[in-house]
This record gives C-alpha cells, sequence and structure tokens, in this order.
C-alpha cells in the first residue's frame, strides 16, 4: 500500500478545528469512518489437510503401544482418559469427571436420591447449569446447545449398560433371594444338538424362598442321625 | 568394607536414575515425532495443480466408497483416506457424498470411536468435507459439531489441530453452521486455547485465534452475552508477548467487550492498557504490524471513552512520545484513527495541553475540515 507523505505540520488552531469535527466517543465496528479502512489482512483461505498414510499408522502405533505402557495413567499427550473402575474410555477430562461422579459415587447417588438440590452437571464444562436428572440434562443439552439426541459420550447410556452387565454377571442366589423372582418365567435349556444333560439338573422344582436354609437343617439332622 | 557398600549403593541409584532419564527421553522423542508429522494443506482442487501424478477420484468412486461404509457400518482407514482425497479433488465429491443419507453419520461414529487411528481419519476426512459449501458445513456442524467441539479438551495434538482447522472452514463458510458452533459453547473452548501460555504441547494459538478472528469479523453479533461475559471475565490471561497476539486488539474490538461488558472490563483495564502499550511499539513495517497497532490504537480509543474514571496517569507512559511517533508514521488511516484517540484524551481531561504537543502531518482530506 503506498502513502503518500506530507511535509506540512498542522498548527494547534488546525489540529483543533479538525478536532472539532471528528466524532468523539466510542468506536463501534460498525463506524462509517472505519468500513474504508479495513484490516490488512489477507482474507482467509479454507485449506483442506493431507497426511502422509504412512506417519499416521506410525502415530496411531507409537500412540498405542504408548497407551499398553500406562494404563489408567490420564496424564499422556496420547492418552484418553480411562475409567479404572469400569474401564469406559473418554475422550476430556470432564467427561471423565462426570462417568466417575454419577456411575461409581455412592454420595452422588444419595444425594441425587435425597432430590434437594440438582446434582447434573452439563456435558460442557463451561455451562454451568445443573439439573436435577440426568434426563433434564439431556434435553437442555439437545435444547440449548444442539447437541445430538444420540450424544455418543452420553452417561444415562453407560448406567444402562453398566446395570445389564451387573445383572448378567451377578449370582443366581441373589436374584432367587428377591421379590421378583416369581415373575420370572421358566426358559428350557438350549440344547443345541447335544442332547445328553451335562449340567445340573435345571428342571427342579423351584424353591419357595428360605427353604435352602431348612433343607441344611434336614442335612445337618440327617447327618446327626448317621451317627 | 562399609565403603564398597556405599559405592555400590551409589553406583546402583545412578543406574537406575540414568535408566528413568533414558526413558523418559525414550518417551519424549516418541511423543514429538508424534506430533511432528507434517500435514499437507490444499485448497480446493488445488492438489490437482499441485501433484500431477495424483489418482483421479470421481462421483462415481465416491458412491462406491459411501456404499460400502453404509453397508458396513463403519469406514476402515482407507476409505476415509480415500474418502478425504476424494474430498480435496473437487466440489462434486464433497456433494456427493453430502448427498447420501446415513454417510456422514458414519463418519461420525469413527470420529467418536476407540480406535485412535481411525480417529484421526475422520477428523481429517471431516477437515477435506468442510471445503464444501454452505448446507456441508452446515451438515457438519449439525451432526458432529459437538465432538468437534469436545476435542478442543483432548491431548491428541493431530487431532485436536484437524479439528481447529474444521472449525475454522465451517466458520468462514456460514453463519447457520456459525451459530449452531457458538450454542456449543466453542468460545470458551477457543478462549482457553488462545490464552494458553506458549510450550512444546500448547502449539494451538494460531489456530485458535484465527477461529476467533473469523468469529469476530463475520459473526460478532452472534455472540452470546455468556460468551462475550467470559472473554471479559479472561481478558487478562493474553500475554502480549505471546503467539499470535497481533489478533488480540481485533477480537476485544470487534466482540464490543468494552462497552456490553464494562464492569469486568473495567477490572482488567490496567492489562489491556499494559497490552495496547506493547501492541503501539510496533514497527507497522508488516501487514500483520499495521493490523496490530491499528486496533490498539480503536480499542486504546474505546478504553478512553468507555473508563471516564481511569485515572489519567493510568494512561501508557510516555503518551506524547508514541503518538508523535505514529503521527510519523504519516498513514492516512491511522492517523484518524488517532485523531479520535487525542479527542477523546481531551475530553477525559477536559484540557487541550496535549495539542501543544502533537506533530501532525496533514493530508488532503484534511483540507476539508481546515
Amino acid at each position: 500500500m503506498e502513502t503518500k507523505t506530507s511535509p506540512f505540520l498542522l498548527t494547534k488552531d488546525q489540529l483543533s478545528k479538525i478536532l472539532h469535527e471528528i466524532p468523539a466517543g466510542y468506536i463501534k465496528p460498525t463506524d462509517p469512518l472505519l468500513v474504508a479502512t479495513m484490516p490488512p489482512l489477507p482474507p482467509y483461505q479454507k485449506l483442506g489437510v493431507l497426511v502422509e498414510r504412512d506417519d499416521i499408522v506410525d502415530a496411531g502405533q507409537s500412540t498405542i503401544s504408548s497407551q499398553s505402557c500406562n494404563k489408567n495413567i490420564p496424564t499422556s499427550v496420547t492418552q484418553s482418559y480411562t475409567c479404572a473402575e469400569c474401564k469406559r474410555t473418554l475422550p476430556t477430562a470432564h467427561l471423565l469427571d462426570l462417568h466417575i461422579t454419577e456411575q461409581h459415587d455412592t454420595y452422588f447417588a444419595a444425594s441425587v436420591e435425597r432430590g434437594d438440590k440438582p446434582m447434573f452437571s452439563c456435558y460442557l464444562e463451561e455451562c454451568t447449569f445443573k439439573m436435577h436428572t440426568a434426563k433434564e440434562r439431556k434435553d437442555h443439552c439437545i435444547t440449548v446447545h444442539k447437541f445430538p439426541p444420540n450424544y455418543r459420550f452420553d452417561q444415562s447410556k453407560s448406567k444402562a449398560y453398566h446395570e445389564k452387565s451387573r445383572n448378567e454377571a451377578s449370582m443366581d442366589v441373589d436374584e432367587l433371594a428377591g421379590p421378583t423372582h416369581n415373575k420370572i418365567p421358566y426358559i428350557k435349556a438350549f440344547s443345541f444338538g447335544h442332547y445328553t444333560q451335562r449340567t445340573f439338573n435345571t428342571r427342579r422344582e423351584r424353591r419357595e424362598p428360605g427353604t435352602t436354609l431348612l433343607d441344611v437343617q434336614d442335612m445337618k439332622d440327617a447327618l446327626e442321625d448317621m451317627d | 568394607m562399609s565403603d564398597n557398600s556405599s559405592s555400590t549403593t551409589v553406583k546402583l541409584e545412578d543406574n537406575f536414575l540414568r535408566q528413568k532419564v533414558r526413558e523418559y527421553a525414550r518417551r519424549q522423542r516418541q511423543e514429538l515425532r508424534t506430533s511432528a508429522t507434517d500435514a499437507l494443506r490444499f485448497g480446493l482442487g488445488k492438489i490437482k495443480e499441485e501433484i500431477k501424478e495424483i489418482e483421479h477420484l470421481s462421483v462415481k468412486d465416491v458412491n462406491g466408497l459411501v456404499a460400502r461404509i453404509k453397508r458396513r457400518k463403519h469406514a476402515t482407514s482407507d476409505d476415509m483416506y480415500r474418502l478425504s482425497y476424494a474430498f480435496l479433488q473437487g466440489n462434486e465429491n464433497i456433494n456427493a457424498f453430502a448427498d447420501k443419507q446415513g454417510a456422514v453419520q458414519v463418519l461420525v461414529k469413527e470420529l467418536t470411536g476407540t480406535d485412535l487411528t481411525r480417529r484421526f481419519d475422520a477428523a481429517e476426512c471431516f477437515c477435506n468435507f468442510s471445503l464444501g459449501e454452505a448446507h456441508v458445513c452446515e451438515k457438519i456442524a449439525t451432526l458432529a459439531g459437538t465432538y468437534l467441539v469436545t476435542y478442543m479438551d483432548i491431548k491428541e495434538p493431530r487431532l485436536k489441530r484437524s479439528c481447529l482447522w474444521t472449525l475454522a472452514n465451517i466458520l468462514s463458510t456460514s453463519n447457520k453452521a456459525t451459530t449452531t458452533l457458538l450454542q456449543m459453547q466453542l468460545v470458551p473452548k477457543l478462549w482457553k486455547l488462545y490464552t494458553a501460555p506458549a510450550d512444546d504441547l500448547n502449539v494451538y494459538q494460531e489456530d485458535a485465534a484465527i477461529c476467533l478472528y473469523l468469529i469476530a469479523t463475520s459473526a460478532a453479533d452472534l455472540l452470546s452475552s455468556e460468551d462475550r461475559r467470559y472473554i471479559a471475565e479472561h481478558v487478562h490471561e493474553k500475554c502480549a508477548s505471546g503467539p499470535a497476539s497481533e489478533y488480540y486488539m481485533y477480537i476485544i474490538f470487534q466482540t464490543e467487550i468494552l462497552r456490553l461488558e464494562q464492569e469486568l472490563c473495567l477490572r482488567n483495564s490496567k492489562n489491556l492498557l499494559s497490552f495496547v502499550e506493547t501492541c503501539l511499539q510496533g514497527d507497522f513495517k508488516t501487514p500483520t504490524e499495521k493490523f496490530k497497532v491499528i486496533y490498539a490504537v480503536r480499542v486504546f480509543t474505546n478504553i478512553v471513552a468507555t473508563f471516564t474514571c481511569i485515572d489519567n496517569a493510568k494512561l501508557i507512559k510516555n503518551l506524547v512520545e508514541t503518538l508523535n511517533r505514529l503521527f510519523a508514521l504519516q498513514d492516512e488511516s491511522l492517523t484518524m484513527d488517532l485523531l479520535r484517540l487525542v479527542k477523546n484524551i481531551m475530553n477525559l481531561q477536559q484540557s487541550d495541553k496535549l495539542l501543544d504537543h502533537l506533530q501532525v502531518h496533514a493530508f488532503g482530506s484534511m483540507q476539508l475540515y481546515i
């Protein structure tokens, strides 16, 4: 940009006259006087990216190897944040924090149950709103922050999964002792072509809760009789 | 004997320490190598001009890839690499992909999956996909925007940078997509990256600054009061000597936080003034320096206009000297900006003593006023 130089300096009176005509106060970005002086930076040019494929593979491998070396330490540059309890991997510290609090903290669960104050923080760290339920949080994220309904780092999803897996892993004894025992339908065991029964007999009559102890007592009595 | 045993212990400790240092150095080298991988950047269609031997990928190829990834409900690294390649070659490939329902969702799935390599590929795919027109960028913002914004907090450098580049492409294309991204609290995340102290691991200041610059240029009126408040609260966190500091004054000026968040800015006025002071020491030779100085003058003008309670002593040191140095540059637009600043200072001081010391060169446009 060429600049015209001027050898003449303005006198105080001339300056005062000029200043009298110039607007004072706050300059808004939309000020018409500024339009003529656009920022001298070149306009932004959209650019794509192309990375040498081998480099990506190398990076991935190095990352994976570093992950395998340092399990459960969320401080390395190339690591995700992994829950030590259930091994769920989350991309940010905030999401891991929410996960640990909401899934593994009994104090949090008790506070939610009491319901006197909102406990569920927004998925966005910068948002300070707190909600009473996970559903309220989900609605908030969808309406206010334009989250997709199937947000992939949703904690409630993992809770459902967590409960399901816990049910699958739990012992039969616990289930039988529960009040819902009578509601569970009897399912015939699948044989997959092997007709010989190699397990305990599953067709035994179902016992009422508490009968097991009586059986043990019977057993003891029987043993005493044998003596 | 005891001397021998103590020396053996010292040797063992020495070895242990050396081994630890070696291990640390090895890991550091590996991390630096990972983050130092070069990424070539191309505009839409430019790749054909740059690399003549490139394999041409047509709309038919894109359709084939889309059919495959939709059928399998996941995309391999190969698929995504070819897609990125195809997007770089032309807008017709981008539009063909955008028109296929469910294709973007597969990329989103890979972007949020557990496989790190596929996450990289998906992010780079999105970056090239964002070279498309407004409707494409709006689609990305709606379906993947949340994750792109979330990934501002992650540690993987390549993934983070690809997401920043994608966001910059989107922000420069569509106001509707920008609105969506702003609702996802993009501004605080960008501000955090921008103001982070520069070191080997925090190298995103420039990319974050470009995103903020794009928002300040075309979407400043779309900013929420929360976004402005966040900037005003954290306005002092940017170091004047830090990377991409040339954008700082422009962002402050365009977002109007001085007027809309007066109280918060007044608290940080000392930092703002010292930043202005540093900027005004620029040599005005390069476009970047000019940009920095012009907006520093404008911000300074607004500081003087807004904070009438500022003590005169707090105004920048050697004010007359600095003003005369800038007037001597004889840049017409800068001189007009400086005169607005002088008028505000005179109003604040309620005297015209300052004029006795100023040396302002006359320009053609000034003849109208004299």
